[in-house]
């Protein structure tokens, strides 16, 4: 007769529990898998979801957000992704659709629950009122540069942290206080930014592209012109010189010049009148500054600097 | 003024005395006074301590209260102001429901040095030509599917429907049908649409081996693989690929009745991956024939190299691709007359290109192409072709293209120079598919 410690039963019994726990066990702390568009809204997503969320980035902060190269390594992540985070207004026209074609995700298509639009409260500048391509390649629904303003930051907060809870419910009271902390972090910021930014108050500006309406309004910028003729609609020698000539006139000090556009003309329209330039990012990360708050900072930093004439530090 | 001298007299000691005692009960009333205002004096202390505790826990409430206001005066959107109301109902306009609908005009003018190109295709001396004008329809058409298609026209060829199909949206298990006519999934460029080609032709092999674009009737099944890498398998099944093929096939008198062996069936594995942040690589192999007595088989292979570092100076990136077709075909010759099989014969025969694109400044790319190709019937009539191109764009939705191709092979050499100009109407792409 076999003793009862050479029945492999026991250890059968052991085998199968531990099989059935590995099955029915929930992970440690669950994980939302989320793709966002932009880094501004992955560095939200990431401060508001903490670590119930894993968040992978498309565009990067140096690159022209309609230009976004369409690499079928995202494809991949957005195939399993629970959540898609986008700015919105259709700033990611050029690759988040084409992208969404290949993902066979209906979980994140615009319209199901996993589509996070960050644009939801904003309320859109420069809505076209007819869509001519007379007018540049515009955007249908409004101006999409709303990030760069730090108080839609706090819209593009509330905005996430109720696509996050509509998606995983479970996590609605982290994704809450994840929002209230980014927002006590923000308004926070927000103040200290009211006097650095007192120096831009009437300033007169020309950028690259049409991508400083929000923050004009909220510091007080005066936008006089732009590089490009139209959005999209890169500069010609006449439209330069009828630039150039606004810029004499209006006594323009300051040319604003976002990273993912060419330096050049930006430069000789600052040699030929002697204003100053200001190097700005319109996507978090393109100054080498991590996360929303921090490029909004160096964004400020940068323009007071330039208006100033200090250096920007 | 002040007190009277002590003198030591006994009559005032005892006025003293007297007064002392007549003082005492005054005395006390007075000490019994203050200990009552003391007390008052306290309880009113008491009752500040308490009104300043109350006042400072009305403060608290009230900063708690603010800070409250101000979360949700954050949090709540900035209301629109209402729409002053300018009719009495509110009509959906009458093309809420059309589709996205674009046109592409693309037009060109060539130059041939000699009249020795018909083999590979291209008309010869000067001409204008409307090359492609395309009109592409697409929408959702419900949670389950969607559908598009391009109606095409040129010069040479008159207006067909170039692709009509029908593609499922929500399938389970990453699975994807497309249905209808359309594009089959053949290496890259063959899928291509003409205006979204990075030259202003087909590259000559292509347009002979597979005849023109891959356009089929026919279904294809692709699947996404759930991986953290991109590799995609399609499967298909059509009447023929190749748009001329597909054309020569309606035009004799095809009513869709064949054995099921005649069909072209499609293999094709495709993936991608980053070779660093900036560089990546995409890979495809092709496969398709006609089984019944090995009528068809084509063997293709497809790379695709770019650099793509997003800068934003005078270098933009770079593409480097290439793509190679090996065909064996079985042709059997007919009498014209009876229709009697006169011969049958096998060909073995190839061709591919290989070009290399860089992009400046936003607006501007340049590049070079080599083609290698020979006929896929009758006579190898090899040619070779090396082309030079520059493009243009004034804007995302204008394009000027200048290429110069040099021809030789079994032919006499030839030179031609083609002036491209295109334009998008409406919002045009074709998506992930033509990236």
């Amino acid at each position: 007769m076999a003793s009862p410690s050479a029945s492999p039963r026991p250890i059968l019994s052991f085998v199968l529990a531990a099989l059935l726990a590995g099955v029915v066990a929930e992970p440690a702390a669950a994980v939302l898998r989320v793709v966002a568009s932009t880094p501004d809204v992955a560095d939200i997503t990431r401060q508001i979801g903490g670590d119930r969320v894993s968040v992978v980035t498309i565009a990067e902060g140096t690159q022209d957000p309609h230009k976004v190269p369409v690499k079928p390594s995202f494809v991949t992540k957005l195939n399993r992704a629970d959540a898609l985070v986008v700015q919105g207004l259709s700033l990611e026209h050029a690759f988040v659709p084409a992208l969404l074609e290949a993902a066979r995700n209906p979980r994140i298509m615009p319209g199901a629950p996993g589509y996070i639009d960050a644009s939801l409260y904003v309320t859109p500048l420069e809505v076209p009122s007819s869509q001519s391509r007379v007018q540049g390649e515009l955007h249908p629904l409004g101006n999409p540069h709303y990030n760069l303003d730090p108080e839609q930051g706090l819209l593009m907060a509330r905005a996430i942290a109720e696509g996050l809870e509509r998606v995983d419910p479970q996590g609605a009271d982290a994704y809450r206080a994840g929002q209230a902390r980014f927002a006590a972090l923000l308004k926070g910021k927000i103040a200290e930014w009211q006097t650095l930014a007192a120096p831009l108050r009437g300033l007169k500006v020309v950028s690259y592209h049409e991508d400083l309406v929000y923050l004009a309004k909220r510091y007080g910028l005066e936008l006089v012109g732009t590089i490009e003729v139209k959005p999209g609609i890169p500069a010609t020698p006449g439209h330069l010189e009828e630039l150039l000539g606004t810029m004499q006139r209006e006594q323009v000090k300051v040319i604003v010049r976002e990273v993912s556009y060419d330096p050049g003309l930006a430069r000789t329209l600052a040699e030929r009148t002697g204003a100053r330039l200001a190097q700005i990012s319109v996507m978090a990360g393109g100054l080498g500054e991590p996360g929303y708050v921090a490029s909004i900072e160096a964004n400020l930093r940068a323009l007071v600097a330039a208006a100033t004439g200090e250096v920007a530090s | 003024m002040g007190f009277p001298k002590w003198r030591g007299s006994p009559r005032a000691a005892l006025w003293i005395g007297a007064a002392i005692m007549l003082a005492d009960p005054v005395a006390r009333a007075a000490d019994s006074e203050v200990e009552r205002l003391q007390k008052e004096l306290d309880q009113t202390q008491e009752q500040l301590s308490k009104a300043r505790e109350d006042l400072s826990t009305t403060q608290d409430s009230l900063g708690e209260l603010r800070q409250r206001v101000d979360a949700m005066e954050a949090a709540a959107p900035e209301l629109a102001p209402e729409p002053t109301p300018a009719a009495t109902a509110r009509i959906a306009p009458v093309n809420a429901d059309n589709p996205a609908i674009s046109f592409v005009v693309d037009t060109e003018f060539a130059q041939d040095a000699k009249d020795s190109w018909e083999s590979i295709g291209y008309p010869n001396g000067s001409k204008f030509s409307l090359q492609n004008a395309e009109l592409f329809i697409s929408a959702p058409i419900d949670p389950f599917l969607r559908g598009y298609a391009s109606i095409n026209g040129s010069s040479d060829e008159g207006f067909d429907v170039e692709e009509a199909a029908l593609v499922t949206t929500a399938l389970p298990w990453n699975l994807t049908v497309k249905g209808g006519r359309f594009f089959a999934d053949v290496g890259r460029l063959p899928h291509w649409h003409d205006e979204s080609l990075p030259f202003v032709d087909r590259p000559p092999s292509i347009d002979r081996l597979i005849g023109g674009e891959s356009g089929a009737e026919g279904a294809e099944l692709s699947w996404l693989m759930p991986i953290d890498y991109y590799v995609e398998l399609t499967g298909g099944i059509y009447n023929t690929v190749g748009s001329e093929n597909l054309s020569d096939l309606n035009d004799n008198g095809f009513f869709g009745r064949r054995d099921f062996g005649e069909l072209t069936f499609l293999a094709r594995p495709h993936t991608y991956l980053d070779l660093t942040d900036t560089w990546n690589v995409e890979l495809g192999g092709t496969w398709y024939g006609v089984p019944q007595n090995r009528t068809r088989n084509l063997w293709g292979l497809d790379v695709t190299l770019r650099h793509q570092p997003g800068t934003s100076g005078l270098y933009q990136g770079l593409v480097i691709g290439t793509e190679w077709y090996w065909n064996d075909q079985r042709f059997t010759e007919r009498d014209d007359a009876t229709g009697a099989v006169v011969d049958r014969f096998r060909e073995d025969r190839q061709g591919g290109y290989g070009y290399l694109e860089a992009f400046f400044a936003r607006s501007f790319s340049a590049g070079a192409r080599f083609d290698y190709s020979e006929a896929p019937e009758g006579p190898e009539d090899l040619a070779r072709t090396a082309s030079a191109f520059v493009t243009w764009k004034p804007s995302e939705f204008q394009r000027l293209r200048f290429q110069f191709d040099n021809s030789w092979g079994d032919e006499p050499t030839n030179q031609r120079y083609t002036l491209q100009w295109t334009a998008f109407i409406g919002s045009h792409s074709h998506g992930f598919a033509q990236r």
